[in-house]
């Protein structure tokens, strides 16, 4: 998830245009000779993948600890060239963004609740507005 | 119990603040790019390799060696000493911003390793190439920690009439003394020791390093004590302590210039160390204060809590303005630079045990349960302001600035 849009496409997008598998939110990663195995949390449990390789996989943070930075290198990135490249370099055509933001709302304020005396009323009520 | 009452990571947001909440004391402020990157490394290895530990740390007395090692790889074992022996080549204003960022996870631990940090210095500074290379790598990598020998049981304040004797045999001194209250004593592997080689006062004085394991160095008991108890405290003793000549610093009678010069910056991190404590002592009386409701209301809501958050708030900045004030004219080499370290250290660990201990009243009966941070900050930097120079002796100097230029 992009920190921007907060999207959660680019890891799929680029597995789609390469046709590679994907193994998104990758908390844990294992490679085995030729494929990778990769686990994931859902609500349920734990989903695991094996993929055969090329593969495209996307991080969850419990997939690492992230290292600190060491003082040496803080001062040492200063010192690093940042390198521009125009896209048309790289063959990339259309720099504009194929995504236009058409509108941004907040969700509807949440309507209050309703107390029901019994759990047979409220069984009652559920059946009532399809959710069970 | 956890020291912080919050997670590690709440703990570092907590430390490096919600946009806008206490930005008045924010210590961020007025800090370059770079300076800013060290701290939010220390601030974030404090939350969460120091924080979660500091209570453990106080109460079963661990001298936590192998977090110092973790912060040592991140170049924090030789911070301001040459990167050709393995130090981080920083300046004396980005020491004492790391040291202060570091304290907040454990004040105790990071007194120490300023300790460590000055040692190395001494080494680096006064060393010839031969010494540089001998010691400096290893104590950069914290592989070994250092001790700084000055104290004695008969000399602490008057420290130039200390007792310790080295006497001159062939290519070797003998060394005959004690030292006391040495920090790390008995668990570290070198020691910077101040002894007399020649006459009485501070030019008959010379440094030596010595190395645990020399026949004739042995310690005393561990001391008990109010805090600083991740790290132990011990009298070194010396029996006839053969040291080759080859380990001396500097020449002979310089040993107390080397000491002195070591302590300006000693002063530093330690005042350092104080507005660490101060400020997360500040943080987490503000938070006692919104959550903890009497007479029907948080304790925020109450003037005279108000104020006096506002006047710690109001001296924790004053007191960081000084030290890091008294950092750059070091690292300028100004003539006033001494001064300012000592007027630095006893404003910041005066104001800053006040901070602590009001905020410790703050949180009422649970300030004094070892459950809670606050009494930890107050039990460590208590010593803040007796150590590396008393108060008093503080006062001295800067008042022999003024009266005897």
């Amino acid at each position: 998830q992009a920190i921007d849009d907060d999207c959660n496409q680019t890891g799929q997008l680029l597995a789609a245009m390469l046709d590679w598998p994907q193994g998104t939110f990758a908390s844990r990663v294992e490679l085995e000779d030729g494929a990778v195995r990769v686990q994931r949390e859902v609500d349920g449990g734990l989903e695991t993948l094996r993929l055969r390789l090329p593969a495209v996989l996307t991080a969850d943070l419990r997939l690492n600890e992230p290292r600190y930075a060491t003082l040496p290198n803080i001062m040492k990135a200063k010192k690093k060239p940042l390198e521009v490249i125009p896209a048309a370099d790289l063959g990339v055509s259309g720099g504009s963004p194929r995504l236009k933001v058409l509108q941004v709302q907040e969700p509807p304020p949440r309507a209050g609740g309703e107390k029901v005396e019994n759990v047979e009323a409220l069984v009652e009520k559920l059946r009532q507005s399809g959710r069970i | 119990a956890m020291a912080w009452r919050v997670a590690p990571r709440a703990a570092a947001r907590l430390l490096l603040g919600r946009r806008g909440i206490a930005s008045c004391i924010d210590p961020s402020t007025g800090l370059t790019e770079d300076q800013k990157e060290f701290q939010k490394v220390a601030l974030d290895f404090a939350a969460k390799e120091m924080a979660p530990y500091m209570a453990e740390w106080d109460e079963k007395e661990i001298f936590p060696v192998e977090t110092m090692r973790k912060a040592a790889q991140l170049g924090f074992g030789g911070i301001y000493v040459k990167p050709d022996v393995g130090g981080s080549g920083l300046s004396r204003l980005d020491t004492s911003i790391i040291f202060e960022a570091l304290s907040t996870g454990c004040t105790s631990t990071t007194a120490y390793m300023s300790i460590h940090n000055m040692c190395v210095w001494m080494i680096d500074t006064f060393g010839n190439e031969e010494q540089r290379c001998r010691f400096c790598p290893s104590l950069c990598s914290m592989e070994k920690f250092a001790s700084y020998c000055l104290t004695e049981p008969g000399s602490g304040s008057d420290a130039a009439s200390l007792l310790t004797s080295a006497q001159r045999k062939g290519d070797t001194y003998v060394l005959n003394g004690s030292k006391a209250f040495i920090s790390g004593g008995g668990d570290t592997d070198v020691y910077v020791v101040m002894c007399r080689t020649g006459g009485p006062g501070p030019k008959g004085i010379s440094c030596l390093v010595l190395e645990k394991g020399m026949p004739g160095l042995s310690f005393g008991k561990k001391e008990k004590k109010v805090g600083w108890n991740s790290q132990p405290t011990r009298a070194v003793i010396f029996e006839d302590c053969v040291v080759p000549v080859g380990n001396r610093l500097g020449a002979e009678g310089q040993g107390f210039n080397i000491a002195m010069q070591g302590l300006n910056g000693g002063r530093i991190n330690i005042a350092s160390c104080s507005l660490g404590a101060a400020h997360a002592s500040v943080l987490l009386a503000q938070e006692h204060l919104t959550v903890r409701k009497q007479f029907g209301e948080p304790l925020a809501n109450n003037q005279y809590l108000q104020f006096r958050l506002a006047e710690m708030a109001t001296r924790l900045v004053a007191a960081r303005l000084m030290v890091r004030n008294a950092a750059r004219a070091l690292q300028d080499g100004r003539e006033d630079a001494a001064v300012l370290c000592s007027m630095a250290k006893l404003f910041a660990t005066d104001e800053c045990f006040g901070i602590c201990n009001q905020a410790l009243q703050m949180h009422g009966g649970y300030g004094y349960l070892k459950d809670y941070a606050v009494q930890q900050f107050v039990r460590d930097i208590r010593v803040h302001q007796i150590l590396e120079g008393t108060n008093e002796v503080m006062r001295m100097i800067v008042a022999r600035n003024l009266l005897q230029g």
